[in-house]
């Protein structure tokens, strides 16, 4: 029943992840965080980390993790399946009638509101982890720094979490 | 063909470090100037429509490649390819992760890296909300969406859905 209850959320959450990888870590925190309960707060945090320092898309590390997290190698397989198997479906379709769906008024109309509310669902995601993760002055600093990092100067995520990580492991806190 | 199919998107997905974006550049050099399965252009519109439809979008323009080159079968392996050495790695990773996640390092390390996640969540934001055509005019909707869902707890499923219902309604007008 775990196993599908998570293979049906992962199908749910595919489905309705429009613009990408951070789009659907939005929707993986409201199903899995808050409406099932199967992470903390604290522990997606932990997933979003190391799903951006391994290969591969970060959905689909972060959708694997979780699955074994909660029920194995199994868990880990079906959870996968789960976020792909709407792009297969979706993409199948589209290849084969974009050329003539991009004309089309209401499909433009479609993608252009869609983006906007991407954009409002990461921020949403950013208000829920916000109180959770910058709690003392040490993750404030960590905080400003990386983002400047990332932001201004454009280190890559990688390169930025591996500092951290390494930093936090000499003078964080446990 | 469909064995090389399947080993170009293996490498792409084992050696690309940070997700769909960091992808793109390398599917496309593979698939238009190394293998010339597609054109630039077929490239492209791919990439558009990956970037329109939900999930992953390099899973999403791994799926288009694939097809294009070789219908059902050809979209299969190049999927497989994408995430098979991620999910494999992430396995590991996870198992690892169980057995050391309570060593003092270990969660010195996580109390650093949870503020950077903040930051690695709000770069991307801003660069999506300069891209996603954003003005004074419009700035409401992704607001009130932040607002009903960060805050009121609305489950997104249901904004998409009314989003997709007033988009037509919009351009039917």
């Amino acid at each position: 029943m775990m196993l599908l209850s998570m293979l049906f959320t992962f199908f749910k959450i595919g489905l309705f992840s429009f613009g990408g990888g951070y789009a659907i870590l939005a929707m993986i925190q409201q199903e899995v965080v808050i409406k099932h309960a199967w992470l903390t707060e604290a522990e997606f945090m932990e997933v979003v980390a190391i799903s951006q320092m391994t290969p591969g898309p970060i959905a689909i590390n972060a959708a694997t993790f979780i699955g074994y997290h909660k029920a194995g190698i199994l868990g880990g397989l079906l959870c996968t399946i789960g976020v792909i198997l709407p792009s297969l479906i979706i993409m199948m379709i589209i290849t084969l009638s974009y050329l003539k769906l991009k004309k089309l008024a209401w499909f433009q109309q479609i993608f252009k509101r869609l983006r906007l509310v991407s954009v409002g669902l990461i921020a949403a995601a950013l208000i829920m982890i916000l109180g959770n993760a910058v709690q003392s002055l040490f993750a404030v600093a960590v905080f400003a720094v990386s983002f400047v990092c990332t932001w201004k100067f454009k280190l890559n995520p990688f390169t930025m979490l591996i500092a951290t990580a390494i930093f936090g492991a000499i003078f964080g806190s446990a | 063909m469909l064995l090389k199919i399947f080993l170009t998107f293996l490498k792409i997905g084992a050696f690309t470090i940070g997700g769909g974006y960091a992808m793109i550049p390398l599917i496309k050099r593979e698939v238009c100037s190394r293998h010339a399965w597609i054109t630039e252009e077929e490239f492209l519109d791919g990439l558009a429509a990956s970037q329109s439809a939900p999930g992953p979008i390099a899973v999403n323009i791994s799926i288009y490649t694939g097809y294009h080159v070789r219908g059902k079968s050809g979209m299969l392996m190049a999927v497989l390819g994408t995430i098979l050495p991620s999910t494999f790695t992430i396995l590991m990773v996870a198992m690892l992760f169980n057995q050391y996640a309570d060593q003092a390092v270990v969660k010195r390390a996580f109390s650093a890296l949870k503020p950077a996640v903040v930051a690695l969540i709000a770069v991307p934001l801003i660069q999506m909300a300069k891209k996603s055509g954003m003005n004074l005019r419009n700035a409401w909707f992704p607001l009130a969406v932040a607002i009903l869902v960060g805050l009121l707890g609305v489950s997104p499923v249901y904004l998409i859905l009314l989003t997709i219902a007033y988009a037509i309604w919009e351009s039917r007008r």
